[in-house]
């Protein structure tokens, strides 16, 4: 006698990419007992202990039969235990206690305790954008948490306490209440750019940095305020979009680094990893299905690289092409995973490695060979994506106290967003001066500034791709006088930001 | 006798002997130098040992060489030939018309060199200064050297340096285009490319040639620069110079091995003061204190080479020229000069708005007013329109 086969659909992550996968279960007669197939590993296994006696617990019905049930597609490894609930559901459909229509229509996520309750998950945010990429209009999820899932747009979602609300539903006696969204977090005010005293150079730097996304590398002696620099850059920023948001909380999620109860991210992400900071740490890694790095939770936020000479030189080499791209592209035996890390660099380092050149209140005791060497390990392909390089000096203590506070944060990101405004009209989208080629800047430039800039740029021997990023500099101190076209005051001031040489040359 | 066969030897080193110098005298030393543990400081002791006081017509050492020599000797010696060719050295002996007067002083006695290697035009009698300091030059080191140096050599004073990095650099540059000229003084063979940057092609040392200087060493092409024989070059930029001037060093800096040398000669030391803070003031401040006269300018130069220095050419062109600098920005820079003032610093202390601070910094720097240093920007030229800063 063949009985028929109950369908629930369930998702898996490969990376942030969504995967069908769907829960067939099938219930013969025959020695008692549950069969797992379709690549699950050990807490997807574990799954079937749990659903049983949860199941049982909650006073349904656990047939005496020989139960199979598949994860299909079978080639795709599945991982957690977000297949719990979907997994209940297909045996008590395949056994009856549910209607088999109701059950194949269903989409859901979640872990069962042994008392049949059913869990938040971590990766609740992301399998909810997921399953709406994959057409689900609805989808169960575990009531704790559900107000996370529930800022995914265009998608009906259903919260679940335990088994038997899960019963009550799909047979149609019960409506579950609707879920409230989590709320954004309020945010501290960040760190205010008017405790920034003297450094008009600098500031100046964060401002154009903030208006055009620019990568920026901060080169000054150890205490003379590059991770302060830092903060109020961030500070700069604008509040993340809603589907900002959503990208940032899903990799956060998926990367274990936020629960599914958090509140919504309002600000940008701030990261700054320690200088030991392993490549696998930075871009993303690990066995199996390789987790996102500090690359892609920085995503649409900040990354702070302190001491960047001091990092090994494969660290290095592995920022390249994230940075250009804007995604980092994992590939495994097992999966090709691409993680979105469209971040903005700042990175900071001593001017040499004694970390005094330039400062006029010590003197710099390194020799000129050595600077060279040690500058030249920041390679010409990644020097090229700083857009902006600023040389900062301490203050002399007279300075600190006596400067005048400078403009505050709240004013400066007023310019910020609108300089941003600016470029997203032009470029479309929510494009910044970064994104932009040399061709599409060129093209809103004074054509004999550009000559010019060629010129001077000839005589120093930079390359093309310095001549790019002195455009798109320009570009955003344009966006930033409210200016339509890129003059040569412009460009000249965007010239003003590279490191001085390291040694004498006239 | 061996009747060891100097023949060969001496047919390939006819081309690279300069004017005056004997190929066949010159062949029997450095068939000697090669052999192990055999070097040219050993065969000047062993000259003066022998009693050769007159190198000229030391037909007595030669001979006491030449019955030492192998066979293997003159093979060993002939590899060395190749480089020095190829470099366009002429070699010349202790006491050879084209060795340097001011070197062989006080020969045998002395420690002039026996053999120097000669790369670019050999170097002419006029009056020359040594032009010596620190490689860790700060900003106003390096800042001075280039101006003393460019004085002296508009004067026609020639500048004699160690061609290493920092102060000896800028002195080079400083001197390589004027009428005075500039002589580099290796510490290692002309076959070593050290110090790297100066070396490579297109370096300091090709500008040197290529402007009519001097590149010599006394070294043997391969001889590393060994701590030693770097520090032991310094006697002959001394010896070189009518007199030296330290511009910057430590306390243990071979700038003071320089100055002791001259003092030796008998010829006048002349010290920079600098920064009384700064660690690179120690040997100009030492010497200063122990009785070298303080050099405040280049007209404390030219005063110390006295009747052999010709008169002072005023200093030309571009003085005071502000190149379109806006005003405030003009007052930041010269008030620094001749230190380099980071941009930072000029930004602030200017009180303009960054923005246009910036641009027209960098306009100053496109018409050549204003030079980028590694530590900040300076002006070019002396803001005030006398040769000394204010």
């Amino acid at each position: 006698m063949v009985r028929a086969l109950a369908t629930v659909r369930g998702v898996a992550l490969v990376g942030l990419r969504p995967r069908e996968v769907r829960v067939e279960a099938s219930s013969s007669p025959g020695l008692p007992g549950l069969r797992l197939v379709g690549l699950p590993d050990a807490a997807v296994r574990e799954s079937g202990e749990r659903v049983r006696t949860a199941v049982q617990r909650q006073g349904l019905h656990w047939p005496a039969e020989r139960l199979v049930i598949n994860l299909a597609p079978a080639d795709l490894p599945k991982v957690g235990t977000a297949f719990d609930l979907p997994l209940a559901i297909a045996v008590l459909a395949a056994t009856g206690q549910v209607p088999l229509e109701a059950a194949r229509a269903t989409w859901a996520c979640g872990e069962l305790g042994l008392d049949g309750s059913v869990r938040a998950i971590d990766e609740q945010l992301p399998i909810a954008a997921g399953a709406r990429e994959l057409g689900a209009d609805r989808l169960l999820v575990p009531a704790a948490g559900a107000g996370d899932a529930a800022h995914v747009p265009g998608l009906e979602i259903v919260p679940v306490a335990d088994l038997a609300e899960v019963a009550a539903l799909l047979r149609g006696t019960w409506t579950a209440p609707l879920p409230v969204p989590t709320v954004t977090a309020k945010a501290p005010p960040p760190p205010d750019l008017a405790d920034v005293r003297g450094q008009a150079l600098a500031r100046r730097a964060v401002e154009i940095a903030a208006a055009g996304g620019h990568h920026v590398l901060l080169s000054g002696p150890p205490g003379c305020g590059k991770t302060m620099l830092a903060q109020r850059l961030h500070g700069l920023l604008p509040d993340l979009r809603p589907e900002e948001a959503l990208e940032v909380a899903a990799v956060h999620s998926l990367a274990g680094e936020r629960r599914a109860d958090d509140p919504m991210p309002r600000r940008p992400p701030l990261r700054a990893p320690h200088q030991v900071v392993s490549a696998a740490a930075l871009v993303g890694g690990g066995s199996g299905i390789p987790r996102p790095g500090e690359l892609s939770l920085a995503n649409r936020g900040v990354l702070l690289l302190d001491e960047l000479l001091e990092l090994p030189r494969p660290v290095l080499d592995a920022l390249r092409q994230p940075l250009e791209r804007g995604e980092v592209v994992l590939t495994r035996t097992r999966a090709r995973v691409t993680y979105p890390a469209s971040v903005l660099l700042v990175a900071a380092t001593n001017p040499c490695p004694c970390g005094h050149l330039g400062n006029p209140l010590r003197s710099c005791t390194c020799r000129p060979d050595r600077i060279e060497r040690y500058r030249a390990r920041l390679s010409g392909p990644l020097l090229d994506r700083l857009d902006i390089q600023v040389s900062l000096r301490p203050l002399a203590r007279a300075e600190l106290l006596d400067a005048r506070p400078g403009e505050a944060t709240s004013s400066v990101a007023r310019r910020v967003a609108g300089a941003r405004a600016h470029a997203a009209g032009r470029w479309g989208g929510q494009l910044v001066n970064r994104d932009a080629t040399a061709a599409q800047v060129r093209r809103t430039t004074d054509q004999r500034a550009v000559r010019n800039l060629a010129t001077v740029l000839a005589g120093g021997g930079d390359s093309a791709r310095a001549f790019d990023r002195v455009l798109r500099v320009a570009r955003t101190i344009a966006d930033l006088a409210d200016q339509e076209v890129v003059g040569s005051e412009h460009l000249e001031e965007a010239l003003a930001y590279r490191l001085p040489p390291v040694a004498v040359t006239a | 006798m061996s009747g060891v066969r100097l023949d060969r030897l001496t047919e390939v080193l006819v081309p690279i002997a300069a004017p005056g110098t004997d190929p066949e005298m010159l062949a029997s030393l450095l068939a000697w130098a090669v052999r192990p543990r055999r070097t040219l400081e050993s065969l000047r002791r062993l000259m003066r040992d022998t009693g050769a006081e007159d190198p000229v017509s030391s037909a007595r050492w030669r001979l006491h060489i030449e019955t030492q020599l192998r066979e293997d000797d003159v093979r060993a010696a002939m590899p060395l030939v190749v480089p020095w060719r190829a470099r366009g050295c002429r070699l010349a002996m202790v006491g050879d018309p084209a060795y340097p007067d001011r070197v062989a002083d006080g020969w045998p006695d002395s420690d002039a060199p026996i053999l120097l290697a000669m790369a670019g035009a050999l170097p002419p009698d006029g009056p020359a200064v040594a032009i010596v300091g620190s490689r860790r030059a700060t900003s106003y080191g390096s800042g001075v050297a280039a101006w003393l140096a460019g004085a002296a050599s508009a004067a026609g004073v020639r500048v004699v340096s160690g061609g290493a990095i920092g102060v000896d650099a800028a002195a080079h540059r400083g001197a390589v285009g004027g009428p005075g000229g500039t002589t580099v003084v290796l510490g290692c063979g002309h076959d070593v490319d050290y110090p790297r940057p100066h070396a490579r092609a297109g370096g300091l040392f090709d500008e040197v040639r290529a402007h009519g200087g001097t590149i010599l060493s006394e070294q043997l092409p391969f001889a590393p620069p060994r701590a030693g024989v770097v520090r032991a070059r310094n006697r002959i930029v001394a010896a070189l110079a009518d007199v030296t001037v330290v511009v910057e060093g430590g306390t243990r800096s071979g700038a003071l091995l320089t100055a002791s040398a001259a003092i030796e000669r008998g010829r006048p030391v002349l010290a920079v003061p600098g920064d009384v803070r700064a660690p690179g003031s120690a040997a100009p401040h030492r010497l200063l204190a122990e009785g070298a006269a303080p050099c405040t300018g280049p007209d404390d130069l030219l005063d110390a080479l006295g009747s052999s220095a010709p008169a002072a050419a005023p200093e030309v062109d571009g003085v005071g020229d502000r190149g379109g600098l806006p005003t405030p920005l003009f007052a930041v820079l010269a008030a620094a000069w001749p230190r380099a003032i980071p941009m930072g610093q000029i930004a602030d202390d200017s009180g303009m708005a960054t923005g246009a601070a910036l641009a027209a910094l960098t306009r100053a720097q496109v018409a050549g007013v204003v030079v980028e240093r590694p530590d900040g920007l300076v002006l070019r030229r002396s803001p005030s329109r006398t040769t000394s800063p204010t």
